[in-house]
C-alpha cells in the first residue's frame, strides 16, 4: 500500500470524475488498482491513465465513491497494485464496446492499439448524452467512434449491442473488447461469437484481497479468480463460467442473481 | 512417500489448504485439490450470513500479510452445494466452523457433517471478531465446553484451531484433549496492526487484524513443538509455510500435516505441488523413506 495525494480532479460527466494521483504507476490497459479511501473502504478500480500521474475514472455509485467525489486535490488516498491480467491486443483491426464507466479501461486500450498501428472502432454507450465518457479522447486518438444513448440524446438511439450487430454485419474485425454492465458484455460476447470475432471482456466481482487468496471473486465452475487470472478474460474462458450473466456473489460469498 | 494421516484422515501429501484462503466457493476449493492440496479446510462458516468487515480486509506489509476479513461467509444453509463441489476434488474436506455461542458451534458443525465433510475444524482462534473465534479459544473452560459439545454431536473427527494469542497455549491444548478432541491446528494469525503514517490511521477497515506469513512461522513451530511434547494430540502446523523446508520444520516439530495460507499469494495455487515436490527432494537427499521418519524427529 502506498499513500499518495490527489493531484487533480477532472469532472468527466455528471456522475463520473477522473482522479489524477501524484504517483507514477506504469500499467497495461485493463489492469486495476485497489484504491483505499481512508476511513471508508477499498475498491478495485480500472486504471484509465497508466503511467505518470496515474488516473482513475470513477462513477459515483455508493458511499465510498460518493466520498471520493467530495474529495479535493491534496487529499490522501491509498493505492495497491497495479494488479490483474491486461487486455491483450493481437488484432490489426479491432472493435471495442464500452458501456458507461466501462470506457475507463477501453480508452487507454484504444490509445495503445492506435499507437501500434492498429485500426480501431469504439462503440461508446451511455444512458444519456451527459453521461458519455471519453468520446473526445478516443476520437482524438484516431478511432472511428459510434455513439449510442438509451434516450437518443446523442448518436444512435439504441443499446451498444445493436450498434455492434450492425457494425459487424458491415465491416470485418479480427478482435473485440468490451467493458460495461455484465448483461451488456454477455450480449456482446454472443454477437461477436456469431460473427466469429474473438473477444476479451473485463469482469467485475466483489473483491477483498486483490492478490488471489481470499476467494471472494472466483468464477464458477473452474474457480478462476477475477482479481488474479482476470479481470480480463477471453471468450473461450468466459464460455465456461456458469455464473457469467447469471449471478454474482456478495461480500459474504452468497450468490446474488442478476 | 508423502502419505500421512491426521485424525484418521488419509492424505496423499501433508499440504493442506488453510481456512480462510480460497475457501468459501466450492469450485475454488476443488481447484486447490487439483493443484495438489492433500486436504482442504473450508472458510469458517457460521449460522448466519455475514458480510464481514469493510475493506481493506487483506494487505501486504513488510512483515507478511495482515487480514481482518471478519468471518464473512454465506451462512451454513447456503454452503451445502459448495461442500459437494469441493468434494469432487477427491481429497478430504474439513469444514471450518465458528459460532457466537456453544449452541451455534454445535448446530453448524452438525449441518456441516450432514453435507459430507470428512472432519470439522473448530475456529477457536479468529482474532478479528469479538465474542467469536479467539473469545472461546483463549480460555480453558470455554475451549473444553465447545469441543465437548461438538464432539458429543458429530461422529466425524473434530480438530480445534488454536491461537498463540493466549497466556498458555499448552493448557488450551490440554483442555481440548480432556474434551476428547481428535486433533489441533496451530496456529491462527497473531493480532496485529498497520498504521499508515500519511493518512494517520490504521489501514485495515477493522483497524486491528491478524498477521500471517513467514514472520509468524517460528511462533507456529514453537507452538506445535510444545503441544506435541505435552499432549498426545495429532497436530497440523500452520503459519508461514511457503516452501518444503518450512513444512519439514513443522513436521520435525511433530506436526502430522501442514496448512498453507497466504503462501498462495507468493507462489500461486500450485504451491501445494511445489511444497510437496520440495519435501520429496529433501527426503531423497537425506535418505528418508517416509514422512513417519521425519514427524517429531526434533522432539529428541
Amino acid at each position: 500500500m502506498q499513500t499518495v495525494k490527489i493531484k487533480e480532479i477532472i469532472k468527466e460527466t455528471k456522475n463520473i470524475k477522473t482522479f489524477r494521483l501524484d504517483l507514477d504507476l506504469p500499467a497495461l490497459p485493463g489492469q486495476y488498482v485497489m484504491l483505499w479511501v481512508p476511513g471508508y473502504d477499498e475498491k478495485p478500480l480500472s486504471i484509465s491513465y497508466p503511467g505518470e500521474d496515474v488516473g482513475l475514472t470513477i462513477l459515483k455509485k455508493g458511499p465510498t465513491t460518493t466520498r471520493l467525489h467530495e474529495m479535493k486535490a491534496g487529499d490522501v488516498l491509498g493505492v495497491r497494485g497495479p494488479f490483474g491480467r491486461a487486455l491483450k491486443i493481437s488484432g490489426k483491426k479491432i472493435i471495442a464496446v464500452g458501456g458507461g464507466v466501462g470506457m475507463a479501461p477501453i480508452a487507454p486500450l484504444i490509445e495503445k492499439a492506435i499507437s501500434k498501428g492498429v485500426e480501431a472502432t469504439v462503440i461508446v454507450g451511455a444512458v444519456t448524452k451527459r453521461e458519455l465518457l471519453f468520446v473526445d479522447r478516443v476520437e482524438k486518438a484516431g478511432a472511428k467512434v459510434i455513439i449510442t444513448t438509451d434516450d437518443g440524446t446523442c448518436g444512435l438511439k439504441c443499446y451498444t449491442t445493436h450498434a455492434l450487430e450492425q457494425e459487424l454485419k458491415a465491416e470485418k474485425y479480427d478482435e473485440c473488447f468490451t467493458c460495461g454492465p455484465e448483461v451488456m458484455m454477455y450480449m456482446v460476447l454472443g454477437i461477436a461469437k456469431k460473427h466469429k470475432v474473438p473477444t476479451q471482456a473485463s469482469m467485475e466481482r466483489y473483491f477483498k484481497c486483490g492478490i488471489g487468496i481470499c476467494g471472494a471473486c472466483v468464477m464458477d465452475d473452474g474457480g478462476l479468480r477475477v482479481c488474479k487470472e482476470g479481470p480480463n478474460f477471453r471468450d473461450v474462458e468466459i464460455e465456461k463460467f456458469k455464473d457469467f450473466g447469471k449471478y454474482t456473489r456478495d461480500a459474504s460469498g452468497k450468490k446474488i442473481y442478476w | 512417500m508423502l502419505e500421512t494421516e491426521i485424525c484418521g484422515l488419509k492424505l496423499d501429501n501433508p499440504t493442506v489448504l488453510a481456512s480462510g484462503i480460497l475457501g468459501n466457493v466450492g469450485s475454488s476449493l476443488r481447484r486447490c485439490a487439483r493443484q495438489g492440496a492433500g486436504a482442504l479446510v473450508t472458510k469458517s462458516i457460521g449460522k448466519h450470513e455475514r458480510q464481514g468487515h469493510k475493506n481493506p480486509t487483506v494487505i501486504r506489509v513488510k512483515e507478511g500479510y495482515l487480514n481482518a476479513v471478519g468471518l464473512a461467509n454465506q451462512g451454513i444453509a447456503e454452503f451445502g452445494c459448495e461442500v459437494a463441489t469441493a468434494k469432487e476434488g477427491g481429497v478430504p474436506v474439513i469444514g471450518s466452523v465458528f459460532g457466537f455461542s456453544v449452541r451455534e458451534f454445535v448446530s453448524v458443525a452438525a449441518t456441516m457433517e450432514d453435507y459430507g465433510v470428512d472432519a470439522i475444524e473448530l475456529n477457536l482462534s479468529c482474532p478479528n471478531v469479538g465474542k467469536a473465534g479467539a473469545f472461546f479459544g483463549t480460555g480453558e473452560e470455554l475451549t473444553y465446553e465447545v469441543v465437548k459439545a461438538v464432539k458429543d454431536s458429530v461422529s466425524v473427527p473434530v480438530i480445534a484451531k488454536l491461537t498463540a494469542n493466549t497466556g498458555d497455549l499448552v493448557a488450551i491444548a490440554k483442555a481440548c484433549e480432556r474434551a476428547e478432541c481428535d486433533g489441533v491446528t496451530a496456529i491462527n494469525t497473531l493480532k496485529a496492526m498497520k498504521i499508515d503514517i500519511k493518512a494517520g490511521m490504521p489501514i485495515l477497515g477493522h483497524k486491528i487484524g491478524g498477521l500471517s506469513g513467514p514472520s509468524i512461522k517460528p511462533v507456529g513451530v514453537a507452538s506445535v513443538y510444545e503441544i506435541v511434547k505435552e499432549t498426545d494430540l495429532p497436530v497440523m502446523g500452520c503459519g508461514g509455510v511457503t516452501t518444503g523446508e518450512d513444512a519439514i520444520e513443522y513436521l520435525m516439530a511433530g506436526a502430522s500435516a501442514v496448512q498453507i495460507g497466504v503462501g498462495v499469494a507468493d507462489r500461486g495455487i500450485s504451491i501445494f505441488k511445489k511444497v510437496s515436490r520440495e519435501i520429496e527432494e529433501f527426503m531423497v537427499e537425506n535418505n528418508y523413506k517416509s514422512l513417519k521418519e521425519i514427524i517429531g524427529v526434533a522432539q529428541g
